[in-house]
């Protein structure tokens, strides 16, 4: 028990970057102490972000339910919501930290039950689900509260139902995945279906997400939310009758004074532990099993002939800028989860739209609301919508907010070279920019074949695209050098549990969503988009391109690793 | 020529200065050995040496260039071996002695001539189209050595060498050593041998808690301790006086 606990704490602290204990005799200085601060309030605007749209639906639903009576489905609403979206995220979660570094084949030779490592990883993937979900049913639990005044135990079973909701689905995201990476043993090609998993939980998100705001859209007509999202025929529903926990949570919820509330809630709770316990016991061992192997790849050696005709081939020089670009490149490129959550994003997202248009054509054509942005797009909009559009995916990919903690290990080897240190951070640059110009090509050629856009048209989406993604990947490597995360134990937190890559997602679809609001309000015409949004902020990346290199040489000189 | 002048430095983190006031001269055609126990500041001199860290006083110069004043400069005249071989493990080996050649400016013709000759020394030659993930450790580091010598630098400056390296591996390392040495240019490196430092060395430093507690050379070294016994024993004397003198 104790080992397991230790191990917890290890994991946890390895997955959210937690601080250790504090070295005696230092003090945390100001500047740590506002930087951390700093983290917290984006944190928290990241939650308000996408809690103010759940309030708003939640409240939507609410008051197209209530006249029927039916309010009570809201919470049945939303435990399915959450066990869908803690199976997507738990998914991509489990999988992404199935494997988190060498530092597990270590765990592996100390004397530690399998259990105990397949528990303690599940218990730090579970955190963060349990979070997200408490987070979810607490705004179901505010609106329903105000509105109907349950008593004291409604909130226990909430909190209760909410902590216990995601078990299963984590619990099924591991039932597939152990078995699918023992398999991959012999294959040998873990990174492929590291890759693979990944498209995956993309598609999921993305299709999720279209569910989700195909709701936002309906806002004021709540005739149409009730039938559709919430009612006893909506698939929604449909889904929480036959998922037993779902159910439970609702019965406990509705009638959580009564006998059969509490009864309720011990069935979700025995129904919902069982999950967890029987994949912990009965998969352990295959789990650990299935680490082992996980970092091997091939080596093929030449003969001395081979070898010779090699060096003389491959061995060729180029400029040096040229040179530590294709390295950003390929570093970036190489790593699966990298990869994924970078530069694909470009490819991945076009594709799932495409897929879903296709799939769901009459549907989409057919839509009003369709209509309406077909209408605007015809009216001379489209520049500014491809612009916009391709402008988010062009600094979408995480490249340059990532770039200096990406690069954490190799930063001693790097600074002992004869390069310039603007130079070296520029090449960082450089990197972003291209899949900024290959994002913004994509995400406004998409938009022109689309609602068949002029010439005039695309060249202007094209500009504002470009500009407007090389002015955020700008501030996106402003930000990491300004403040790195330097020291972690598995490439993925670099990326993904890197505060800097938030700020630049969330940056980007503020930035986007405010343009996109003042050029429709304040109607400007081509030529107005074109300068304000194209022109404008390239002149902005032109003034912080001049100032970045003072700041790059006394930034790098100052990191410690 | 490396020449370090009452360098300091306190990690931002830490408490407790790592390198201590430190002063050293080394001169063309030495091999220097650089010893001290665990933790005792070599690794940190090193980085100051080579510019990957700032120092908080004092300079580093190499061949009479000034580290802070002219970095590229300096660093053009180093070549470095850092104590960490485990990076760019998705890069191959090729791509990564491309790119060292490319920033050292080093034109196509030599470097193959380079690559062929301490490859084949090292016994990597075989491998340079694999990735380096799927390097052995001693690989690695002998991947770092042939990148450190590509362009041919004036002053050599390893960080534990010899960890990892077999026999035969490491017989050959210290032949370069003894060649570049002979050519008149500069050999400095870290150890915890003390049967190395005692064979190889012409002169050495011994370093504890970010302070040198000698200079010399291992004759020097034996008539200021008034005692013929192994570098060892004189090592582990001095390195316990230090502590005591220290609590
Ligand atoms: N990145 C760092 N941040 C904070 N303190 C550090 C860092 N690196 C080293 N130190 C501290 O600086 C001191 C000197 O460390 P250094 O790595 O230079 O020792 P060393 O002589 O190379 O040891 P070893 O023989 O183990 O390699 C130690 O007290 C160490 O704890
Ligand atoms: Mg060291």
């Amino acid at each position: 028990m104790k080992v397991f606990l230790s191990l917890c704490a290890l994991y946890l602290r390895s997955f959210y970057n937690l601080p250790g204990k504090r070295a005696p005799g230092t003090k945390p200085g100001a500047k740590e102490l506002l930087k951390e601060a700093g983290l917290l309030l984006v944190a928290l605007l990241a939650v308000a972000n996408v809690g103010f749209i759940f309030v708003m639906l939640n409240l939507a639903l609410y008051d197209a339910l209530a006249p029927a009576g039916m309010q009570g489905m809201i919470i049945l609403n939303t435990a399915v919501v959450v066990t869908a979206l803690t199976l997507i995220l738990g998914f991509l979660t489990a999988l992404s930290t199935y494997f988190l570094s060498d530092m597990e084949l270590q765990l592996l030779s100390m004397p530690i039950k399998p259990r105990a490592l397949l528990g303690a990883k599940f218990v730090a993937v579970y955190a963060s689900e349990a979070a997200f979900s408490l987070g979810l049913m607490a705004v179901t639990m505010v609106i329903f509260g105000i509105k109907e005044a349950p008593g004291p135990l409604f909130y226990l079973w909430g909190i209760l139902a909410s902590l216990l909701l995601p078990l299963p689905v984590l619990a099924l995201s591991y039932l597939v995945q152990i078995p699918l990476l023992s398999l991959a043993r012999f294959l040998r090609n873990k990174q492929a279906i590291l890759v693979i998993g990944g498209i995956l939980g993309v598609v999921l998100a993305v299709g999720f997400n279209l569910y989700f705001q195909s709701g936002m859209a309906h806002q004021a007509d709540p005739e149409w939310l009730a039938k559709n999202f919430a009612g006893p025929d909506s698939l929604i529903a449909r889904l929480g009758q036959v998922y037993p926990p779902a159910q439970y949570a609702w019965r406990a919820m509705t009638a959580p004074a009564s006998a059969s509330g509490a009864a309720a809630i011990l069935a979700m709770a025995i129904a919902c532990l069982a999950g967890p316990a029987l994949v912990v016991a009965l998969m352990s061992g295959m789990y650990a099993k299935s680490l082992i192997g996980f970092n091997e790849s091939h080596l093929k050696k030449l003969d001395a002939g081979d070898a010779r005709s090699f060096i003389g081939r491959r061995m060729r020089s180029s400029s040096a800028f040229l040179s530590m670009v294709k390295r950003e490149i390929r570093l970036m490129n190489r790593e699966p989860i990298y990869l994924l959550n970078g530069p694909l994003i470009i490819v991945l997202m076009p594709v799932i739209f495409a897929v879903m248009i296709i799939v769901q054509r009459d549907a989409f054509l057919s839509d009003p609301d369709m209509a309406g942005i077909m209408a605007l797009l015809d009216s001379g909009r489209g520049a500014l919508v491809a612009g916009l559009l391709g402008g988010f995916l062009g600094s979408g990919t995480s490249i340059a907010c990532t770039s200096v903690s990406r690069d954490a290990k190799a930063l001693p080897f790097i600074k002992s070279l004869p390069v310039r240190p603007a130079d070296y951070l520029l090449a960082k640059l450089a990197h972003a920019l291209i899949f900024g110009a290959a994002g913004s090509a994509v995400g406004v050629g998409c938009l022109a074949y689309l609602a068949k856009l002029g010439p005039a048209d695309i060249a202007i989406g094209f500009l504002v695209a470009f500009g407007l993604s090389s002015l955020l990947n700008m501030g996106g490597l402003w930000l990491d050098t300004a403040s790195p995360r330097l020291r972690w134990d598995s490439p993925m937190a670099a990326l993904k549990q890197n505060p800097n890559s938030v700020i630049a997602i969330l940056g980007s679809m503020g930035l986007m969503g405010l343009l996109g609001y003042l050029s429709f309000t304040l109607g400007l015409g081509r030529a107005e988009v074109a300068l304000w949004m194209g022109l404008a902020p390239l002149a902005l990346f032109g003034l912080l391109y001049a100032a970045f290199p003072r700041f790059a040489a006394r930034r790098l000189a100052a990191m410690e690793t | 020529m490396i020449e370090l002048e009452g360098i300091s430095k306190t990690y931002a983190k830490s408490a407790v200065k790592a390198v201590d006031g430190l002063s050293l001269k080394v001169d063309n055609g030495e091999i220097f050995g650089f010893l001290g126990p665990n933790g005792a500041g070599k690794t940190t001199t090193i980085k100051l040496l080579t510019g990957v860290l700032r120092a908080d006083s004092g300079s580093a110069k190499v061949d009479g260039i000034d580290m802070a004043a002219s970095p590229l400069e300096a660093k053009r005249r180093i070549g470095y071996v850092t104590d960490n071989p485990e990076i760019f493990a998705r890069l191959k080996a090729a791509e990564y002695l491309n790119f060292v050649a490319d920033v050292y400016g080093v034109d196509s013709a030599t470097r193959q001539e380079r690559i062929g000759k301490y490859a084949g020394l090292l016994g990597i030659k075989d491998v340079l189209n694999a990735s380096i993930g799927s390097y052995s450790h001693g690989m690695k580091q002998k991947l770092l050595v042939t990148g450190s010598l590509i362009h041919d630098p004036e002053n050599w400056i390893l960080d534990e060498p010899m960890v990892g390296l077999d026999p035969k591996s490491a017989f050959s390392l210290k032949e370069i050593m003894r060649e570049r040495a002979a050519s008149g240019k500069l050999v400095f490196f870290s150890t915890h041998v003390m049967e190395v430092a005692e064979k190889l060395c012409d002169r050495l430093a011994i370093i504890n808690k970010g302070k040198i507690v000698f200079t010399g050379t291992l004759a020097e070294l034996k008539a200021r301790e008034g005692s013929d016994e192994s570098l060892e024993s004189i090592f582990l004397e001095l390195v316990d006086d230090g502590e005591e003198a220290a609590s």
